[in-house]
C-alpha cells in the first residue's frame, strides 16, 4: 500500500530532481492509452488510470511489451492484468463487489501494488495471444468503473 | 629592514569575550529556530493525527449508512439521517477546516484545520464528492425513487443496476478513498517530519561550524596574542619574578640570562643562592608581605659580581591568576656606581686624591664641634704656591698639574695621619691638625715649608716651588669654620706679604694690619664707581655645526694702580666683604643690556643665549629672581636669552638661604631664564641634588677636559659627567678646550657644546660683536 519507509522517503527528498526530470518528459510526451515502439523492452503500452475509470488500448499486439501505467488521481490504484479465457467473465468474490483474485490467480499476468496519484509504474510482460481484463480491484473500484478491456493479437 | 605594520596588540579580554559572545549568541540562535520549529511541527502533526483519525472514521459512517438505510427499508428503526449529516460535516471539515462533529459512544467534537497538502485536498474533495453521491443515493432508496435518476458528481461508472449494491459500492468508494486520503495525511505528515529533521540537521550542523570557526578564531587569536605578550616578557630586558609559597615561581629569561643558571636552579627555593645574604631579609620581607614596595638586591650574575638590581613588589597573591608576589626588577648597577663615584669625587679632590674643600669644611665642623666638648685646640694651615701661576702660564696646565700632584704628595708624606690634607682649589691647600697650638700648628708649617725646598721636577725642568702659611688656631669657645678660614687667608695674606716661603699665625689685631688686604676691598668698591670694570665675552660653540650659539660673560678689573687684576685674586675679597652682589648685579646689567643691544642690531642666531656667572653669595642673599627680571624687563630682553651659571656649592647651600636660592632658581628657570652647574664634577654632593633642582646644562670643569688624554681617573669622569647629563636630559657643555686632540675626544663623548681657546678667546663685546657679524655675513 502507500506506507513506504521513512528513510526511504528521506533519499527521495534529497535525491535531485534534475535526476528525475527527464524521466518526467519521457512519460509526458507520450500518448493516453496507446501504444508506441521503444528499444529493448518490446512495445510500450500506456494504460491511464483515473477515478473511477481505467483507459487502456483495446487492441495490443501479442508478445514482449512493457506496460506504462499512469495514475492520475486523485486516488490510488492497483493495476492488475487477467487473461481472460470462459466466457471472458471474472470470478467474483461472494459479496460480489470485487473480482476473486485467488480465483484468477493463474490467468493473472500483472499485478501491481497501488500507485500514488501522478505517479507512474512500468511492468514488462510477455502477453500471449487472447482477450486480457485491465482493471483496479481495491475496495470498490472495480465496481466504480475502473476495468477495460484489451486483447492481444 | 623594514617594520611591517601589524595590528594593534590587545589584551585577550576584549576580543575574546566578544568571540565567546558571538559563540553563546550563535547557539541560542540556532537552538531557538530549532525549537520553534519543532513546536510548529508537533502542531501540525497533531492536527494531522486528528485529520487521520476523521477520515478513518469516514469509512465506518459510510458502512454504517448503508446498514441504516437498509434497516430502514426493511422497517426497523434506525437514523441514516443522522449519520448521513455526520458524514457530510466531517467531509467537509476534512477538506475545509471546521469542527468534526462527534459520533456518539465514540470520539468528541475535533477541531481540523483546513487540508493544506495538494494531493490529500484533491482525495478528499473525491471524497467529499462521493459522500455526496452516497447520501443522495440512500435519499433515493428510502423515498423509492429510481436510483438511475441520482446524478453521480465523483465520475462512479457503476453498471450493477441494483440499487442497494449501488449503494455498497458508493460505500466501499467512500471508504476506499478515505483511507486513501487518511495514508496520504500520514505520508504528508511523515514527509513534514522527515523535513524537520533534514532541517535540524542542517540547522545544527551550520551552528556548529560557525561556533567551531568562531572558537578556532578565538583560540588562534589567543594564541597569537599570548605569543605577543609572552615575547615582550620574555624579550624585555626588565626582569621578571614571580615568588609563592614554595619559592620562586617564575623567573622570566632575562634572570637566567642574567644569573647565568638554567631555570631549574632559579625555581623554588633555589633563586635564594644568587642573591647576596645581606639582602636576603628584604626578599624574605617583600615575599611575605608583598612589601616595601621597593627594594634593592645585589645578586650575582654569570661572571659572580654582583649586581644591583631594583625592584618594584607587587602583591598578586589574591588575583588568581598569579598567586603570589611579583619582583619587577631592573639592573642599576652602573647607576649605583656612578653615585658612589660622584659622592666620592664630592669628597675627593680629583687631581691629587686629597680630601677636598667640601670634605675640609666638614671635618673642620666636626674637629669644631669635638674641640668645643673637650676644649682641646685645632690649627687650621692655607697653604699657596707662590710660582704656580708661572708655572700654569709657561708650561700650561698640564705642568701646573703634575705640580700640584707632587707638592700634593710631599704634603700628604709630611702630615700625620690624624690630620686632614686638602686641596681647596687652584694652588691653594689646607691642614687641619687637631689637638695643635700655635707652637705645635707652627712646627707643621715648617715641616710643610721645607718639603717645598727640594726643586720640583717638570718635563727635564726643575721649578722652585715656594709657599705661604696662613695659621688659624682655635682654642676654646664656639667657632664656625667659614671664620676659622677667614683668619687663616688673611694669615697666608699677612705671610704672601712678607715674604716668600713663611707663615704666620693669625692674631686678632691682624685684620687691621692688613691693609693691602682692605685695600683691594677699597679699591674694588672704588673701581665699581669709576666704572674700571668691564665684560668680556668669550663664544660658546655647538659641537655639531660649530656655530656660536652662546656666549660666557666674564668680568674684567682694570686698576688704574694694579693693572688687570684676575678674578680669581679680587672675587673672593668681593665674596668676603659683600661687594659682590653689587658687582653681579653689575655684570647682569651689563650683560643683558649688550646682548639686548646685539639683538637690536640683528647679529644674534635663533637660541643665542648669554651666560652669566652667579655666587653662591648673591644666590643665598635672596632677592636674585626678581632682580634678574626686573633687569630683563628694562633691558627689553626675553628671558631665554639669559642663561645663568651657578657653582655646584652655590646650590647645595642648606637652611634657608637654600631654599629661597633654589626657590629663586625654580622661578628664573619657570620664567625661561636657562641655568646652568659650573665647573661640574669638583664638589658636588649627590646625584639626587641635582636631580631636584631645574637644571638645563652641566658645564664638565675643565681640568677634566686637560686630563681627558693623559689621566684614565680625569676621562672616566667626564665620560660619566657626560652621560649623567644625557641621562637627565641636560646639554654638556665642555669648558677650556685648547686642543683638537680634547675637541675630537668630547666629540667623541657626545657633548653637546664646548668653550675654550681653541675657538675663540673672551673678547670685549666690540669684538665680539664684529665677530657675531662676520658669522652672520658667512652664514
Amino acid at each position: 500500500v502507500a506506507h513506504r519507509p521513512a528513510l526511504n522517503s528521506l533519499i527521495a527528498r534529497l535525491v535531485p530532481v534534475v535526476v528525475l526530470a527527464p524521466a518526467a518528459f519521457a512519460v509526458a510526451g507520450c500518448g493516453l492509452g496507446s501504444t508506441s515502439g521503444t528499444g529493448s523492452g518490446g512495445r510500450v503500452i500506456h494504460v491511464v488510470e483515473r477515478d473511477f475509470k481505467i483507459t487502456a488500448p483495446a487492441h495490443v499486439r501479442a508478445g514482449h511489451v512493457t506496460v506504462q501505467v499512469h495514475n492520475k488521481g486523485p486516488d490510488a490504484h492497483e493495476l492488475i492484468i487477467v487473461r481472460l479465457k470462459h466466457g471472458n467473465r471474472l470470478a467474483v468474490r461472494s459479496d460480489g463487489m470485487s473480482v476473486d483474485e485467488d480465483a484468477v490467480e493463474a490467468a493473472t499476468v500483472a499485478s501491481l501494488e497501488p500507485g500514488r496519484p501522478g505517479s507512474t509504474r512500468t511492468v514488462r510482460l510477455t502477453l500471449a495471444p487472447g482477450r486480457y481484463e485491465v482493471f483496479c480491484n481495491m475496495s470498490g473500484h472495480f465496481m466504480g468503473g475502473m476495468h477495460a478491456q484489451m486483447v492481444a493479437e | 629592514v623594514s617594520i611591517r605594520r601589524g595590528p594593534v596588540l590587545r589584551p585577550f579580554a576584549s576580543g575574546g569575550r566578544r568571540t565567546i559572545v558571538a559563540i553563546l549568541v550563535t547557539f541560542a540562535l540556532f537552538s531557538t529556530l530549532s525549537v520553534v520549529l519543532s513546536i510548529r511541527a508537533t502542531a501540525r502533526s497533531r492536527h494531522q493525527a486528528s485529520a487521520l483519525e476523521i477520515a478513518a472514521r469516514q469509512r465506518t459512517l459510510a458502512e454504517r449508512y448503508v446498514a441504516e438505510v437498509l434497516l430502514t427499508r426493511a422497517g426497523e428503526r434506525a437514523d441514516p439521517a443522522a449519520t448521513a449529516r455526520l458524514l457530510a460535516e466531517s467531509a467537509a471539515a476534512l477538506l475545509d477546516g471546521g469542527t468534526a462533529p462527534a459520533v456518539e459512544g465514540d470520539d468528541d467534537e475535533t477541531r481540523l484545520p483546513a487540508q493544506t497538502g495538494k494531493e490529500a485536498r484533491r482525495q478528499l474533495v473525491q471524497e467529499h464528492l462521493l459522500v455526496g453521491d452516497l447520501i443522495a443515493t440512500g435519499r433515493a432508496l428510502l423515498a423509492d425513487r429510481a436510483i438511475a435518476g441520482v446524478r453521480l458528481a465523483a465520475h462512479e461508472r457503476i453498471t450493477a443496476t441494483d440499487p442497494v449494491m449501488r449503494l455498497r459500492v458508493l460505500a466501499l468508494l467512500t471508504g476506499s478513498v478515505s483511507l486513501n486520503a487518511a495514508r496520504t495525511i500520514a505520508a504528508h505528515t511523515e514527509r513534514n517530519v522527515n523535513d524537520l529533521i533534514v532541517l535540524e540537521i542542517v540547522l545544527g550542523t551550520l551552528g556548529l561550524v560557525t561556533s567551531f570557526l568562531l572558537a578556532f578564531a578565538l583560540i588562534t587569536t589567543t594564541r597569537r596574542q599570548t605569543a605577543h605578550f609572552q615575547s615582550l616578557v620574555t624579550h624585555s630586558t626588565d626582569l621578571v619574578l614571580v615568588f609563592g609559597a614554595g619559592g620562586c615561581r617564575y623567573a622570566s629569561q632575562s634572570v637566567a640570562a642574567m644569573v647565568g643558571a638554567p631555570e631549574n636552579e632559579i625555581l623554588g627555593p633555589g633563586f635564594e643562592d644568587f642573591v647576596h645574604p645581606d639582602d636576603l631579609p628584604h626578599l624574605e620581607a617583600a615575599r611575605a608581605h608583598g612589601e616595601p614596595r621597593e627594594i634593592v638586591l645585589r645578586v650575582r650574575n654569570g661572571r659572580g659580581e654582583w649586581r644591583h638590581l631594583e625592584a618594584h613588589v607587587t602583591d598578586l597573591r589574591t588575583d588568581r591568576r598569579i598567586r603570589g608576589i611579583v619582583l619587577n626588577a631592573r639592573d642599576i648597577t652602573e647607576r649605583v656606581g656612578l653615585e658612589e663615584q660622584l659622592t666620592k669625587q664630592a669628597f675627593q679632590d680629583a687631581l691629587t686624591g686629597l680630601a677636598n674643600r667640601a670634605l675640609f669644611r666638614d671635618r673642620l665642623d666636626q674637629s669644631l664641634a669635638r674641640s668645643q666638648r673637650s676644649g682641646e685646640s685645632l690649627a687650621v694651615l692655607l697653604v699657596d704656591l707662590d710660582q704656580f701661576k708661572q708655572v700654569n702660564d709657561t708650561l700650561g696646565h698640564d705642568a701646573g698639574d703634575r705640580m700640584l700632584e707632587q707638592v700634593a704628595a710631599r704634603f700628604a708624606s709630611a702630615s700625620r695621619s690624624g690630620d686632614t690634607l686638602a686641596r681647596l682649589g687652584g694652588d691653594e691647600f689646607a691642614m687641619l691638625v687637631e689637638g695643635a697650638g700655635e707652637l705645635e700648628a707652627g712646627r707643621v708649617a715648617e715641616r710643610l715649608l721645607e718639603c717645598l725646598e727640594e726643586p720640583v721636577r717638570i718635563a727635564d725642568h726643575d721649578f722652585m716651588v715656594a709657599g705661604s702659611i696662613g695659621i688659624a688656631v682655635h682654642t676654646a669657645g664656639p667657632a664656625e669654620s667659614k671664620e676659622l678660614l677667614r683668619y687663616a687667608d688673611l694669615a697666608m695674606y699677612a705671610a704672601k706679604e712678607a715674604g716668600r716661603s713663611t707663615y704666620r699665625v693669625y692674631h686678632h689685631d691682624m685684620a687691621r694690619d692688613m691693609g693691602d688686604l682692605l685695600g683691594l676691598d677699597h679699591e674694588l668698591r672704588l673701581g665699581l664707581q669709576r666704572g674700571e670694570f668691564s665684560l668680556h665675552y668669550q663664544p660658546t660653540i655647538s659641537l655639531e655645526g660649530g656655530e656660536i650659539i652662546g656666549v660666557e660673560a666674564l668680568l674684567r678689573w682694570k686698576s688704574p694702580t694694579r693693572g688687570q687684576v684676575p678674578p680669581v685674586q679680587f672675587i673672593p675679597v668681593a665674596e668676603t666683604s659683600g661687594l659682590i652682589i653689587q658687582l653681579g648685579e653689575f655684570v647682569l646689567r651689563e650683560a643683558c643690556a649688550q646682548t639686548a643691544q646685539w639683538r637690536r642690531d640683528g647679529l644674534l642666531p635663533e637660541r643665542f643665549v648669554t651666560w652669566v656667572n652667579v655666587s653662591g653669595k648673591q644666590l643665598s642673599a635672596g632677592g636674585v629672581s626678581a632682580r634678574i627680571q626686573r633687569i630683563l624687563e628694562t633691558e627689553g630682553l626675553p628671558a631665554d636669552s639669559l642663561g645663568i651659571e651657578v657653582t655646584e656649592t652655590a646650590i647645595v647651600i642648606e637652611g634657608v638661604a637654600g631654599d629661597r636660592a633654589r626657590r629663586d632658581l625654580e622661578e628664573l628657570h619657570e620664567a625661561g631664564v636657562k641655568i646652568a652647574i659650573d665647573d661640574f664634577g669638583t664638589g658636588f654632593s649627590s646625584l639626587a641634588q641635582l636631580r631636584r633642582f631645574p637644571v638645563d646644562a652641566i658645564k664638565v670643569d675643565r681640568s677634566f677636559v686637560h686630563g681627558l688624554q693623559h689621566d684614565s681617573k680625569d676621562a672616566a669622569i667626564a665620560t660619566n659627567i657626560v652621560s649623567l647629563a644625557h641621562a637627565l636630559d641636560l646639554v654638556a657643555v665642555a669648558e677650556g678646550i685648547e686642543t683638537d686632540a680634547q675637541l675630537a675626544s668630547m666629540r667623541l663623548l657626545g657633548c653637546d657644546h664646548a668653550q675654550g681657546f681653541l675657538f675663540a678667546h673672551p673678547v670685549p663685546a666690540r669684538e665680539l660683536g664684529e665677530l657675531l657679524a662676520d658669522r652672520r655675513r658667512a652664514a
